[in-house]
């Protein structure tokens, strides 16, 4: 088991390597201190940013020295846009905004979903199942942005206006946690307040797509020999679906949500920015429309790990669930 | 095979000699689809006696599988009609009409089926022994020691090395013909009174074929299992069959005891097959293989005559076109379905011959 | 080919389905919408490059005034506060013409009066003369409403309070004990006692507003009156989903952005598919160093969630000149929008294309051409590549799909479409018009949107349930 994640640690280390590569020159296509600055900057600021950033040396070294400071986790240069602040001050506070929202959306969408396909698959061809599948149709067909616009003004925005009551703050973030740097300030009913809105929103857009992937995956698995097997041992409806199939349906379950593990901490960045949740999609967002240089190659790094990690993860997971996988 | 002493932890009701096991009638099979509904099992009826191996033999397509998966309902609920007439008739229960707890136990329990596919029959993500376990912890009330005790039992009865070790391996770590034999011992270990096994070498090569025959043979006699073999083999079916009932288009067209059918084949149908089975031997050398042509009906454009008539060489063109034969004792008294069965004395109009004609005799090597 | 594909068994079983056929037929309409507009932009285009005048300008007729704003649409009627608005913009802007020196104009319609075409909707033509009596009358008519309506209001107010004050002492008594009830209950007299003739007055005044509203009405369609005959079906094709914050028409813009959509959608699912399918079959056929590069662009590529990779693409076009002319250059606008989404597009084709041609590899057929002697590049072609027209179909059409809802996402990120109406660009400024209740153009463009969606998405289905074997339904 070791030597297989090592194997794939090792493997992926080249792949990250040139995504950093591939990202870098993206990022240098138009000098990022013009792009900052204007087209006439004053001499003397160009100067200065240039060498902050190194942005004077030849592109090899500059590629060596960031792969370093990667590794090294050093992200102490500070942001342009934001004064005083330094780009690991700003990444690391992003971070827990944006998982008290994805966290529990991914959660939650995984669980409803599954079991709105069990029940799909285990009426299949009847009345509940195709309810629910013309509500699933429907559901994927309304855009985004449409769910979090409405959703926004009818559960918050116009309960406000009206003044009837709402849990639902219209935007805004304050932090939840009882551990970690802001503690003193968290009051746990802040996740109500400001989380639990956006996460229901996650849910529903996610609940259409995932329902009717599930129930596909259900409903191929549940016509495989193995099934027919079981019934002929005498096993019941509920013992064949839940038991039999169930576990071999999870494979490509699992799989799928490994696969939106990069978007769990990078963060839904509509969302943080339709609620104003300074989350890292929120302050990618932001560097970029400031043009704010060394947020914005901090975070790319910092996203392409993110996802090349999850791989890794969503490799071994897979061997630990399907028993054909682990020995080959 | 080497005798294992098994502990019986069944008794076993004795069927009066002459009372059948299994007994089926008037089985018609429909399904919705989306061109109507086609009927793939017509009207059959069979008995299965304590102890018989019962072969049923066709083309593909025929409506052998759906006529084993009716008598275990299990094909799907919501397309499936069974006739109003049809009597499947097991332990005095007309299994198909009864509940789905009936059904859940009996099957695996009393009457145990057997599958084609031994690659993708079993559950890839659970162990052998687990599945051992699944079918003893359904059925009885062993404990967990005494099911795995068993389970392992069972995969020696089956002849399979190291029973201790594979009881804790996965499917895909067993050949073909070691998983083939891991299912026939979960068919088996709960001794029940009757064994379906659907084209259980099909997919075997032809080695391992034999060794699983003679298993299956084995065991039957040590178990007093009656068995449904299907398949579409003759080889097969001269190995192991007792008796034999030929199917053509959701029909029966055929049937009587192995060595009868083999040397005197009434049915046009069941001669032909014999016919077309590949023969060693000088007087065929340079001969062209003899096939049946056209093909089988499709279901849902049936002729209204004899389903079998555009193809046979004997048919008389009239009344084989129009008016489908009924299936009556035949010159051998046992069932038929024909107008003009071999070795009778009815005339008939003979059309010309394509294949070429060696004896019955040959044809059973 | 075409020929052979309608008639296959998946088309027959396609057309059995009748959900499918009707959504195919919806998005055949979108369709023909779509190429009736761009007809009509080409038809303009070529006469205005022989000199002569363009005769639709409809990307002109999403940026014109034709109402005030924030119209509802066709269901929805006015409150007399609302209706009165109406009248007293349209004379708003006419005052601001009549007052002008009209008489010592060579044409007043070419220098003045035409500021006040509401589209179709227009100053009847009539004398000078004729002309300055009607807006007298209405200017007349115009202030009486104009004193009715602030009476009406004041009343309505006064009455309102009193009515409040009342409720509230109401309130009060039933917690009230003996002796105070009594002084309570005086109190509540009195207010009513005043309340009865402000209610008789205001009984008195409303049906005179109301009788003035249609007089000074009508003298504004004297002036102004609404179009009829075949400009009346225009205007009332413009108006009837209302008009947004700045009076445009909102059904001009919803539908014009038919043709956005469709021009995006094409555009990106054409380029990431042919992209797609290039390298990915090459990669497959060819392997070795090929594959290799290939690989290594699809997985680096894909490590970047989609949207930042999006982001970051636009970030890298941004301060290039070329680009700094919305109004003018709109469809260079789009080229950003198209280069972006292709290249974050193309990867998901690329991957299913390799895996399908290196199955196709191992057929016996394509090594049979090769065995006969056909060149590689000639096997690709002609023997693999038709045979993944499925998949490249299929992708197609959900490229191009999400292409148009990405358009969505990346106009409210500020990303997107400028210089034309899109639903991506009426739904994000259409939000902030939800805390005033008008739905209008969101609703309009969001519905249009969503009903393309869903038609795709039955049909999408509907094909690969006749066509896949291995489909669920």
């Amino acid at each position: 088991m070791w030597a297989f994640i090592l194997r794939k640690l090792l493997y992926n280390i080249p792949v990250y390597l040139s995504i950093i590569f591939l990202m870098m020159l993206a990022l240098r296509v138009q000098n990022p201190v013009y792009a900052y600055l204007g087209k006439n900057p004053d001499q003397q600021q160009y100067d200065e940013l240039s060498r902050q950033m190194g942005l004077d040396d030849s592109f090899p070294v500059q590629y060596v020295k960031f792969v370093g400071k990667v590794v090294t986790g050093d992200f102490s240069e500070n942001s342009w846009a934001q004064r005083g602040r330094s780009v690991k001050d700003i990444l690391v506070k992003s971070i827990p905004p944006s998982l008290s929202v994805t966290v529990p959306t991914l959660f939650t969408s995984v669980v409803v979903s599954v079991a709105i396909a069990l029940l799909s698959a285990y009426y299949r061809g009847r009345p509940v199942d195709q309810t629910l599948m013309v509500l699933a149709v429907l559901g994927m067909s309304i855009s985004y942005l449409v769910y979090i616009i409405f959703g926004q003004f009818f559960f918050a925005g116009l309960p406000a206006a009206e003044g009837a009551w709402t849990p639902f703050a219209i935007q805004g973030y304050e932090p939840w946690m009882p551990i970690g740097p802001q503690a003193e300030q968290a009051r746990l009913i802040n996740w109500v307040t400001y989380c639990l809105l956006p996460v229901i929103i996650g849910v529903v857009v996610a609940m259409g797509y995932d329902t009717r992937f599930y129930r596909a995956v259900m409903v191929e698995e549940s016509s495989r020999d193995y099934i027919v097997t079981a019934a002929a041992k005498g096993a019941s409806k509920r013992k064949i679906i839940f038991v039999h199939m169930l576990k071999n349906a999870m494979i490509p379950v699992i799989t799928r949500v490994m696969s939106s593990l990069p978007f769990l901490i990078t963060g839904s960045i509509l969302i943080e920015m339709y609620f104003g949740i300074p989350g890292m999609g929120f302050q990618l967002i932001n560097a970029i429309t400031a043009k704010d240089f060394p947020v914005i190659q901090s975070y790319v790094a910092l996203f392409a790990a993110i996802f090349i990690l999850s791989v890794i993860l969503t490799d071994v997971l897979y061997a630990l669930v399907d028993p054909r996988v682990r020995l080959s | 095979m080497t005798d294992h002493g098994m502990t019986m932890t069944k008794a076993r009701p004795e069927h009066a000699g002459g009372e059948p096991v299994l007994s089926v009638r008037h089985l018609t099979t429909s399904f919705r689809t989306d061109a109507g509904s086609v009927t793939a099992v017509d009207d059959v009826s069979f008995d299965l006696m304590q102890g018989e191996t019962l072969g049923i033999v066709g083309e593909s397509g025929c409506g052998k599988t759906v006529t084993s998966k009716s008598i275990m309902r299990l094909l799907p609920d919501h397309v499936t009609t069974y006739g109003r007439e049809t009597e499947v008739m097991f332990e005095g229960v007309n299994l198909a009409r009864a509940s789905a707890r009936h059904m859940r136990s009996v099957r695996g329990d009393k009457i145990a089926m057997i599958f084609q596919e031994p690659m993708t029959s079993l559950n890839p993500v659970f162990t052998i022994g687990w599945q051992l376990d699944e079918a003893l912890k359904y059925h009885t009330d062993l404990g967990r020691r005494e099911r795995r005790d068993r389970g392992i039992e069972m995969l020696r009865l089956v002849e399979i090395p190291n029973p201790e070790e594979r009881y804790k391996e996965y499917p895909h770590q067993l050949s073909g013909g070691m998983r083939q034999r891991v299912m026939i011992a979960i068919a088996l270990c709960c001794e029940p009174d009757v064994l379906i096994a659907d084209e259980p070498t099909t997919a075997l090569d032809v080695t391992i074929q034999a060794q699983i025959l003679d298993l299956m043979n084995g065991l039957k006699e040590k178990l007093s299992t009656a068995i449904m073999l299907i398949t579409h083999d003759l080889g097969v079916v001269a190995q192991v069959c007792d008796r034999v009932m030929v199917m053509y288009a959701g029909r029966v067209i055929e049937e009587g005891p192995v060595i009868e059918i083999f040397h005197r084949a009434q049915h046009p149908y069941t001669k032909a097959l014999l016919e077309s089975i590949p023969k060693r031997g000088n007087k065929t050398r340079g001969k062209k293989l003899a096939t049946i042509p056209g093909i089988v009906p499709s279901l849902t454009n049936l002729p209204p005559g004899c389903r079998f008539e555009d193809r046979c060489p004997f048919s008389d063109g009239t009344r084989c076109r129009t008016e489908e034969p009924a299936l009556e004792q035949g010159p051998d008294d046992r069932p038929v379905r024909c107008h003009y069965p071999l070795g009778s004395d009815r005339e008939r109009p003979a059309r010309v011959t394509v294949s070429a004609e060696p004896t019955a005799q040959e044809a059973q090597d | 080919m075409i020929r052979r594909l309608l008639r296959s068994r998946g088309m027959v079983k396609f057309r059995r389905n009748r959900l499918a056929l009707f959504a195919s037929g919806v998005i055949g309409l979108y369709a023909a919408i779509f190429v009736a507009i761009i007809g009509m932009e080409i038809y303009d285009g070529i006469a205005q490059a022989v000199g002569g005048e363009a005769k639709f300008s409809l990307r002109e007729g999403t940026r014109i005034r034709v109402l005030p704003r924030q119209t509802p649409g066709f269901l929805e009627s006015q409150t007399p506060s609302e209706r009165y608005n109406d009248i007293r913009w349209h004379h708003q802007r006419m005052e601001r013409i009549f007052d002008r020196d009209l008489e010592s104009m060579d044409d007043p319609w070419v220098q003045a009066f035409n500021e006040l075409d509401l589209a179709e909707r227009k100053l009847q033509r009539a004398e000078l003369g004729e002309i300055l009596a009607r807006w007298e009358a209405f200017d007349e008519a115009f202030l009486v409403l104009d004193d009715l309506y602030l009476e009406r209001d004041d009343m309505l107010d006064l009455v309102g309070s009193i009515r409040d004050e009342i409720a509230d002492l109401r309130g009060d008594l039933r917690g009230a004990e003996a002796s105070e009830a009594e002084e309570i209950r005086g109190e509540i007299a009195a207010l009513e006692e005043e309340l009865a003739p402000e209610v008789e007055y205001l009984a008195e005044v409303e049906p005179e507003f109301f009788a003035q509203e249609e007089i000074a009405r009508g003298a504004l369609l004297e002036l102004m009156p609404m179009p009829t005959g075949w400009e009346g079906v225009k205007y009332g094709f413009r108006t009837f989903l209302g008009s947004d914050v700045s009076g445009r028409s909102i059904a001009c813009r919803a539908f014009y952005s038919i043709k956005v959509a469709f021009q995006i959608g094409f555009v990106v699912a054409g380029i990431s598919v042919l992209i797609g399918t290039v390298l990915g079959a090459a990669g497959a056929f060819y392997a070795g160093w090929v594959d290799a590069i290939v690989m290594w662009l699809v997985t680096t590529l894909s490590s970047v969630p989609y949207l930042v990779l999006l982001v970051v693409l636009a970030y890298m076009f941004t301060g290039s000149t070329l680009f700094d002319n919305p109004r003018e250059y709109p469809e260079l606008q789009l080229v950003k929008l198209y280069t972006a989404m292709g290249l974050a597009f193309w990867i998901g084709t690329a991957r299913v294309i390799r895996g399908e041609v290196m199955k196709i590899k191992e057929l016996e057929y394509v090594q049979a051409a090769t065995a006969i002697g056909f060149g590689r590049v000639y096997i690709l072609l002609r023997h693999v590549v038709p045979n993944t027209a499925h998949i490249m179909f299929i992708n197609f059409s959900l490229l191009f799909i999400g292409a148009i809802k990405s358009e969505v996402i990346l106009s409210f990120l500020g990303l997107g479409v400028s210089g034309q109406p899109s639903w991506g660009t009426m739904i994000s400024l259409a939000k902030d018009d939800l805390s005033n209740y008008f739905f209008w153009e969101i609703g309009s463009a969001s519905f249009l949107l969503f009903v393309l969606v869903l038609a795709f998405n039955i049909v999408s289905d509907a094909l690969q349930d006749a066509f896949d074997p291995r489909h669920v339904s």
